[in-house]
């Protein structure tokens, strides 16, 4: 083997300028490949992040207007979804549906301190609500259940209410601020792009507000689900158990309204999964190219070598071993530039990344050890079909021609 | 006899197919220098290329050192050839990207031999040629004499039963050509047999036989 891998270095220098131009149209072929399939993971990674808290499994439900008459109900019936509904989705539904929360927003309340007040009211929400938002915790913890649990008057603020309200989001945790004309206690600051709504437990909302059972929203948390299908269903499930309860048709599209994440997760992915097939097969028609180019120049090469062929058949090379040698030699230059590319193109999305940054449409553009192997194995394939022909051109020199005169 | 032809005919086709050797008989016995000579299209060309495994013929026996030659595979030529025949052509046919170590131990590396071992019996011919101080220079930086001495080394590498020069003065001054020749001879002094092709009268007085061919078939009395 290592003799071969010299015969091969031996003739690749012997003729290092065909050799370098030929590896350059490889190294570029593949170069792009990398390039695309960077880019179609950067997408991808940026896709898989923006549902990195599993939130990929929740179905979210709205109170609507029911659009049809039902059961003596004239249609434009305003359905609001109750605290009941909660243990009856959950009750109802059991194999589907793992768990059911709710949140409750109160837009109108102040959240004041001696030293300034917000106006933008709170969310109630169950602990799961901390993880779905996306929120990143700076001060503090999260509400959990024993705060649920308790009732506890405990908020978690977000760091421009913090700083508002105390000066300082640092100094917030364990302040007290007023809301509702209570005293609640602060207990974690947490830091998001989009939302700046500050966060009571549910049940303390609850419990501050009487006999209120109305719901803003339903978090459904699915489970148990494989494909596109099963979401729907589960989805149709919940919505005909709300219909029981509320009454209105099953069938009625504007009564509750659904977002379905998991079936529009499924479908993502498979859209994710056809571009990256898409970069394959961009990439590897652009590597195609490369291909012609080294077939060619091994066509040239055993065109120019036939005496040299002619020899070596003369001395004793059997057709396989000069079979080999082509096929070898043709591997070696698109392996070799191959991975030129390779590297080159890593070197790009290296800078891409630091220069771009993490955003929600790019995230980590970079390949990974798969892909590498993938590419290690196009590269092979791809040798080996440049050579072929070349190679079985080359198996058919005779080796009188090595008497030849040149 | 080491080499022995019996009734060989070969013919090229085409549209006025050539018969180009007529019922070749020919023996040659261990241990002779022999030189094959004629005219250009007499057929001495062909008939080495059958000697050399290189080629084949329509009808007749060939035996190399007890073996028939005859309708080989690409493979099994391949292997007789290298086993039992050193080539020495005219233009040397060193492969020039090659030093002159690597192109004696070439032969050996289609036999499989390892680098190291090849190395040394590729060393040993040289030093056997006198050659060992040049043993890395790649055969452009050589003068013919020596390209040729690095030839005849390769041809002995494998430890032939016969070497077969094609012309192998025909690159050569006189000079040099005496010194090649000069080696032939040592050889066949060693016990090696060796059969020279040439149209070169000179040559073929340094030789001890000399069979001579016109139109395809072996004149009188010189077998």
């Amino acid at each position: 083997m290592f003799d071969i891998i010299h015969e091969i270095g031996q003739t690749l220098r012997n003729n290092r300028l065909r050799t370098m131009l030929t590896g350059l149209a490889v190294a570029w072929g593949i170069f792009i490949l990398i390039m695309l399939l960077g880019a179609a993971r950067g997408v991808v990674n940026a896709f898989q992040y923006n549902f990195r808290n599993d939130d990929s499994n929740v179905l979210q439900v709205w109170g609507g207007r029911t659009s049809k008459p039902y059961k003596g109900y004239k249609d434009g019936r305003w359905v609001g979804l109750k605290d009941g509904d909660i243990e009856t989705i959950e009750h109802n539904n059991s194999a589907t549906v793992s768990q059911v929360t709710a949140y409750a927003s109160v837009d109108t309340a102040k959240i004041a301190t001696e030293r300034d007040y917000v106006a933008g009211g709170f969310e109630a929400v169950f602990p799961d609500a901390f993880d779905a938002n996306n929120h990143e915790l700076l001060y503090g913890r999260r509400l959990n259940q024993q705060d649920m649990k308790q009732a506890r008057r405990v908020m978690v603020i977000c760091d421009r209410d913090a700083r508002l309200l105390f000066g300082d989001a640092s100094k917030a945790v364990g302040g007290t601020v007023r809301s509702l004309g209570l005293a609640w206690t602060v207990v974690g600051v947490y830091t998001n792009r989009w939302r700046t709504q500050a966060m009571v437990p549910y049940t303390t909302y609850k419990s501050v507000t009487g006999n209120n059972d109305d719901v803003y929203t339903l978090r459904v948390h699915l489970q148990g689900l494989k494909t596109e299908q099963d979401g729907e269903e589960a989805e149709q499930a919940v919505r005909a158990t709300l219909a029981t309860a509320h009454e209105f048709a099953p069938d009625d599209p504007n009564a509750v309204w659904t977002w379905n994440r998991f079936t529009g997760y499924i479908k993502q992915t498979a859209a994710m999964g056809y571009l990256e097939l898409a970069v394959w097969v961009i990439g590897i028609f652009t590597l195609l190219s490369g291909i012609v180019g080294v077939s060619n120049i091994m066509f040239v090469s055993v065109r120019e070598r036939t005496h040299e062929i002619g020899i070596r058949r003369a001395i004793g090379a059997k057709p396989r071993n000069i079979l080999v040698q082509i096929l070898m030699e043709s591997v070696a230059i698109t392996g070799l530039f191959g991975y030129i590319g390779v590297f080159m193109g890593m070197i790009v999305l290296e800078v891409l990344k630091r220069g771009i940054g993490d955003n929600d449409a790019l995230r980590n553009p970079t390949v990974d050890l798969n892909i590498a192997i993938n590419v290690t194995i196009a590269l092979i394939v791809a040798g080996c079909l440049a050579g072929l022909f070349p190679a079985l051109k080359a198996i058919k020199v005779k080796p009188v021609e090595a008497l030849r005169d040149e | 006899m080491i080499i022995s032809l019996r009734d060989i005919n070969k013919t090229y086709p085409g549209i006025v197919p050539l018969h180009v050797l007529k019922d070749i008989n020919l023996e040659i016995r261990r241990g002779e220098l022999v030189s094959i000579m004629g005219a250009s299209g007499s057929g001495k060309s062909t008939l080495l290329n059958i000697l050399g495994i290189l080629d084949n013929y329509d009808s007749g026996e060939y035996h190399l050192d007890g073996v028939l030659i005859k309708d080989l595979s690409e493979n099994r030529a391949a292997e007789l050839r290298n086993r039992m025949i050193g080539f020495v052509f005219q233009s040397f046919n060193l492969i020039n990207y090659k030093n002159a170590l690597e192109n004696v131990a070439l032969p050996l590396f289609y036999q499989g031999v390892s680098r190291r071992k090849r190395n040394a019996l590729a060393m040993e011919q040289l030093e056997r040629m006198g050659l060992a101080d040049r043993a890395h220079h790649l055969p452009g930086e050589l003068s013919g004499g020596q390209k040729q001495r690095v030839a005849i080394a390769r041809a002995l590498v494998t430890n032939p039963s016969i070497i077969l020069a094609d012309e192998p003065t025909g690159a050569l001054d006189s000079k040099t050509s005496k010194e090649v020749m000069e080696t032939f001879r040592n050889l066949n002094d060693e016990g090696m047999t060796i059969v020279i092709v040439t149209h070169d009268p000179g040559v073929g007085a340094a030789t001890n036989r000399i069979i001579r061919i016109s139109d395809g078939q072996i004149g009188d009395g010189n077998v």
